[in-house]
C-alpha cells in the first residue's frame, strides 16, 4: 500500500514512449547555458566570446546575489553569446575542445562529508557553481543561499509524459546519491523527503539512508514534486522548501566526492515524430541536434525541450534546458477539418478525457500541435478539477488571479501551486484556457507585491 | 467543392482582419469560418498538446441529446390534437402535424437568438459563443405548442439579452437564459403558458387539466385517487413516464429525458451530483409533505415521491436546466447542496404555493441565484482549512 494514493490526474497516452534501454549519446560539438530560462534573476556575464573555459567555470552570476554563479557545462571556447530582445542574454554557447578539463574543488570522503558544517557546504556549492541545481518552492526559482529551508523534497518518480525512467538514471549510483542526500540533510533543519512510486522505484532510492521516504500512487501529476509537497507537508504562509531533481542529487553528491561537476544527464527522446524513442546518456546543455540525429520522421515537427505539457518550444539548433531531461517531438499540424464540430468523431482519431468521442481508446495516440478549438470563456464542467490532485479550487483561484486579488489568491493557496502542476488542467480545458500560465502570472504578482 | 469554399473564406479574410474594411464584423466571419472548418490554431507554450474537446463540440452534443425530445414532442402534439378533435391518426401523421407546429417556433427562436448573439459579438467584440445554440434549442422545448411566434421572438430576445449578454456573454451569466425566456412569457403573457387551455392544440375553448393542476384544484382529497378518476387523460404513472400527456413540447417523455441525461453525464458534460442531489431533495421533501398530509387540507401534500418525479417538468429541468454548468455551482460539494435545494424547492412550490402548481422553473432560477453563495461557502471552508494549518 502506498502512503498516498491519488485518484485525480491523467496519464496521457502519447505515442513514442521511450524504450527502457540507454544508449551512449554522441558527444555534441556545442553545449550551452541559457540564462533566460532562470526565473527572477538578473544575469551578469563573467566571460566573453572567445574565452577558454573548463567544465564548471562560472559563466555568469546573478546581479542581486553575486555569489550565485552558473557553471559551464563543457570545456572549450565560448563561441557565441546570443542576445535576445532588449539585450536579454539568451544563451552562452561553448564549442567543446577535443580534450576536456574540469575546474577542481576540494573533495571529501563520505565520513568527511558527515562532518562538514552547513556554512562550509553552502560556500562549496556556491564556489563550485553547483547551487543553481537547487530550487525553492514557492516560486520555483534558485533560492537565496542564506535562508534555511523548512524541508528539502526530492521526487524519485517522473510521472510526466515521455519522462526519464529514474531507475535507469540512478542505477549503480547509490554512493553519489547517498552523498547528495547527506549534503542536503545538512542544508535544512527539517527533513529530506524522498517520494517514489513502488512500481518504478530504483534500488538506489530504496537503499538510501537519511531520508523520509514516501510512496505515491496514481496518474500524472502524482510524480510532480509540487503535488508531493502538497500531500506530505504543504507549504504554509512564509514557509520555504527546496527541491532538487533526483539526477541533480547525484550531481551534488558527485561534486563533493570528486570535487568537480559531473555533466552526465540521462535524457529521453520521444513523441510521435521520433522514430526510435529511447533513453540517451547525454550531458548537460547538449545541442538538441545531437540527441535527435537520424531519429526524426520526415514531416514538419515541433521540437520541445522538456515534456509536452510543460516544456519550451525549441529547435534542432537550440539546446536542452538546465532542469529538463526530456526532448519531445510532435508533428506540427495545420490542417482544417470540414464541419469538424458536427463530425461524430471516434476516439481513434481524437483523444479526450471526456467520453465525447465514440469507440475504444487507441493505445497510444499521435498528438500534434493543434489546439482543437478556440479560446472561450470558462465552461465549468470539472475538466480542471478532475486532473488536479490538490485541495485547491482551481476555478476560484483562477478568478482571483484574473481579478489580481492578492489577498484572495493567497487565501486560496497560490503559494502551494506551480505552473507545472496545472499543465494538465490546460490540456483538458474545453475552453482552451492556459491555466498554468495564469498560475504563473499569479505567482509573479505575489512575488512582486509580497 | 470544399477547396472552393475554403478559398472563398480565405479570399475574404483580409477584409475582416484588423485594418480591413469589415473589421467590425470579424466575429461573424470567425464564427462562419470555424463552424465550416475546424480551427487550425496551434499551441504556443504551455501544454503543446491539447484535448480534442472544445466548446463547439460540447454545445453540439447537448443539442444532439435534445433532438429525440423534438421528435417525440412533435408526435405528442399530434396525438393530443387527434384526441381533442376526435380523429384517428397514425403516429406518422401525428408527427407531421406536430412538426408543422413546432418548426415555425424553432425557426423564430433561432433567428432571434442568432441575431442578438451576432449583434452583441460585433458590438462587444467578443467571439460568437456556441452557447446560444443550446439556449435556442432549449427554448422551444419549454413552450406550449400554441405559443404565438411574436411572443417567442420577444422572449428569446429577453433570454439572450437580459439573461446573458448584459452580464458579458456565456460564462458570465447568472441565470439560465432559456429559462429567462420562459419566465418572461410566464409573467408577461401568463394566459399563453399557464392554466388548462394552452397545453393541447384543440378547438377553441378546449380545456385539459395537467396532472399537477388536478390535485391543486381540490381540497381534502387523495391526489392518486383524483388522478385515477380523471378520465380525460390517462394520468397513470407509466403513461406520464412515456409522455403521452399534455405539456410543454419537450418535457413529457421522461424516458427520452433520462436517456439524454445519462448520455450527457457519461460524456461528463453535466454533473451527476446535481442530478442525484435534485432527486434526493425532491424525494425527501415529498416524503415530508406526505407525512404532514393527514393534518392538512392540501391535496398536493398527498402526492407520493415517485409521482412527483414524473409529473410536470421536473426531470426535464433537472437534466437540461439545473445541470447547466455555468449558472449552477462550480464546486462539487456545492453541486450537492444546489441539487438538493432545487429538488426540495420544487416540491415546496408545487405543494404550498397556490398560484403555481408547477415549481420547476422558478426553483431553478431561485437556486441559480444562490449558486454563487453556495460556492462562496465551499470556498470559505477551503480557506479556513488552510488557515487552520497556518495557525499550527
Amino acid at each position: 500500500m502506498a502512503d498516498y494514493n491519488l485518484v485525480k490526474g491523467h496519464d496521457i497516452k502519447i505515442a513514442g514512449v521511450p524504450k527502457n534501454t540507454v544508449v551512449e549519446g554522441e558527444t555534441p560539438e556545442f553545449v550551452a547555458l541559457k540564462p533566460s530560462e532562470f526565473r527572477g534573476i538578473k544575469p551578469k556575464l563573467m566571460v566573453q566570446e572567445g574565452d577558454q573555459v573548463k567544465i564548471g567555470t562560472p559563466l555568469f552570476h546573478d546581479k542581486t546575489n553575486p555569489e550565485i554563479t552558473w557553471p559551464s557545462p563543457g570545456s572549450g571556447k565560448i563561441m557565441e553569446i546570443k542576445y535576445g530582445p532588449r539585450r536579454v542574454i539568451e544563451k552562452i554557447v561553448v564549442k567543446l575542445s577535443d580534450e576536456e578539463s574540469s575546474e577542481y574543488f576540494s573533495s571529501y570522503n563520505p565520513q568527511e562529508i558527515n562532518n562538514l558544517s552547513r556554512k562550509k557546504i553552502v560556500s562549496a556549492l556556491l564556489k563550485g557553481s553547483i547551487f543553481p541545481f537547487i530550487r525553492q518552492r514557492p516560486y520555483n526559482k534558485v533560492p537565496d543561499p542564506d535562508v534555511i529551508p523548512r524541508d528539502i523534497f526530492i521526487s524519485g518518480w517522473n510521472s510526466g509524459p515521455l519522462a526519464v525512467n529514474l531507475d535507469l538514471a540512478l542505477r549503480r549510483r547509490l554512493p553519489q546519491f547517498q552523498a547528495g542526500v547527506d549534503i542536503l540533510n545538512k542544508l535544512t533543519d527539517g527533513e529530506v523527503h524522498l517520494s517514489y512510486n513502488e512500481n518504478t522505484v530504483s534500488d538506489t532510492l530504496l537503499n538510501v539512508r537519511g531520508v523520509r521516504a514516501h510512496t505515491f500512487n496514481g496518474p500524472h501529476p502524482a510524480g510532480n514534486v509540487g503535488i508531493q509537497i502538497h500531500h506530505v507537508s504543504p507549504i504554509n504562509l512564509n514557509d520555504l522548501v527546496w527541491v532538487v531533481n533526483a539526477q541533480d542529487v547525484v550531481r551534488i553528491g558527485n561534486f563533493f566526492l570528486m570535487g568537480k561537476l559531473d555533466t552526465t544527464l540521462f535524457v529521453t527522446v520521444g513523441g510521435p515524430s521520433v522514430l526510435n524513442p529511447i533513453h540517451i546518456k547525454s550531458r548537460l546543455g547538449s545541442k538538441i541536434e545531437y540527441l535527435l540525429k537520424d531519429n526524426l520522421s520526415e514531416n514538419e515537427n515541433r521540437i520541445i525541450s522538456g515534456d509536452v505539457l510543460t516544456g519550451t518550444k525549441s529547435s534542432l539548433e537550440d539546446f536542452i534546458e538546465f532542469y529538463h531531461s526530456t526532448i519531445s517531438v510532435i508533428p506540427n499540424e495545420s490542417s482544417r477539418e470540414f464541419l469538424g464540430m458536427l463530425r461524430p468523431g471516434s476516439s481513434s482519431s481524437r483523444y479526450s478525457l471526456t467520453n465525447a468521442f465514440i469507440g475504444s481508446r487507441q493505445k497510444n495516440y499521435s498528438f500534434n500541435t493543434l489546439k482543437n478549438g478556440s479560446e472561450r470563456y470558462i465552461l465549468p464542467i470539472n475538466a480542471w478539477e478532475n486532473v488536479l490532485p490538490m485541495d485547491i479550487i482551481p476555478n476560484a483561484l483562477y478568478r482571483a488571479i484574473y481579478a489580481k486579488d492578492i489577498e484572495e489568491m493567497e487565501q486560496l493557496g497560490i503559494i502551494e501551486c506551480d505552473e507545472e502542476d496545472f499543465a494538465l488542467c490546460s490540456f483538458a480545458c474545453p475552453s482552451k484556457i492556459d491555466v498554468g500560465g495564469m498560475i504563473r502570472q499569479g505567482l509573479d504578482l505575489m512575488e512582486e507585491e509580497g | 467543392m470544399l477547396g472552393l469554399l475554403k478559398k472563398i473564406l480565405d479570399k475574404y479574410r483580409e477584409n475582416f482582419d484588423e485594418g480591413g474594411k469589415l473589421e467590425r464584423l470579424y466575429p461573424i466571419y470567425e464564427a462562419t469560418d470555424t463552424i465550416l472548418f475546424s480551427t487550425n490554431e496551434v499551441t504556443e507554450n504551455g501544454p503543446h498538446i491539447r484535448d480534442s474537446i472544445d466548446t463547439k463540440r460540447v454545445m453540439i452534443l447537448v443539442v444532439m441529446s435534445l433532438l429525440p425530445l423534438y421528435v417525440f414532442g412533435a408526435m405528442n402534439i399530434g396525438f393530443q390534437n387527434s384526441i381533442a378533435i376526435g380523429l384517428e391518426r397514425s403516429n406518422w401523421e401525428n408527427f407531421w402535424f406536430g412538426f408543422s407546429k413546432i418548426l415555425p417556433i424553432i425557426i423564430a427562436t433561432f433567428t432571434a437568438g442568432a441575431f442578438w448573439e451576432l449583434l452583441f459579438a460585433v458590438v462587444r467584440k467578443h467571439p460568437v459563443s456556441e452557447g446560444f445554440l443550446v439556449t435556442c434549442a432549449l427554448i422551444p422545448l419549454t413552450m406550449p405548442a400554441g405559443i404565438p411566434l411574436w411572443q417567442i421572438v420577444v422572449a428569446t430576445t429577453f433570454g439572450i439579452v437580459i439573461g446573458k449578454e448584459i452580464f458579458g456573454g456565456v460564462g458570465m451569466n447568472i441565470f439560465n437564459p432559456a429559462l429567462m425566456a420562459r419566465v418572461f412569457i410566464f409573467f408577461t403573457y401568463p394566459t399563453k403558458i399557464s392554466g388548462d387551455k394552452v397545453w393541447v392544440l384543440g378547438p377553441d375553448g378546449y380545456s385539459g387539466a395537467t396532472a399537477l393542476s388536478i390535485p391543486a384544484a381540490e381540497l381534502n382529497q387523495d391526489a392518486l385517487t383524483l388522478l385515477n378518476n380523471f378520465d380525460q387523460f390517462d394520468y397513470s404513472w407509466w403513461n406520464m413516464f412515456w409522455g403521452w400527456i399534455p405539456g410543454s413540447i419537450g418535457e413529457t417523455n421522461k424516458f427520452l429525458i433520462i436517456i439524454g441525461a445519462l448520455f450527457l453525464a457519461y460524456i461528463k458534460i453535466i454533473n451527476w451530483r446535481v442530478i442525484f442531489g435534485s432527486i434526493l431533495g425532491l424525494v425527501g421533501t415529498a416524503l415530508l409533505t406526505n407525512l404532514v398530509a393527514p393534518f392538512s387540507s392540501n391535496s398536493m401534500f398527498t402526492i407520493p415521491p415517485h409521482f412527483h418525479l414524473v409529473m410536470g417538468s421536473f426531470l426535464f429541468g433537472t437534466a437540461f436546466m439545473a445541470t447547466e454548468p455555468v449558472t449552477g455551482c462550480h464546486t462539487n460539494q456545492g453541486r450537492w447542496i444546489y441539487g438538493i435545494l432545487f429538488g426540495s424547492l420544487t416540491v415546496i412550490i408545487r405543494a404550498i404555493n397556490p398560484a403555481y402548481p408547477e415549481g420547476v422553473m422558478l426553483s431553478i432560477l431561485f437556486v441559480n441565484a444562490f449558486a454563487a453563495l453556495i460556492d462562496w461557502f465551499v470556498i470559505q471552508a477551503n480557506i479556513k482549512r488552510r488557515q487552520a494549518r497556518y495557525a499550527q
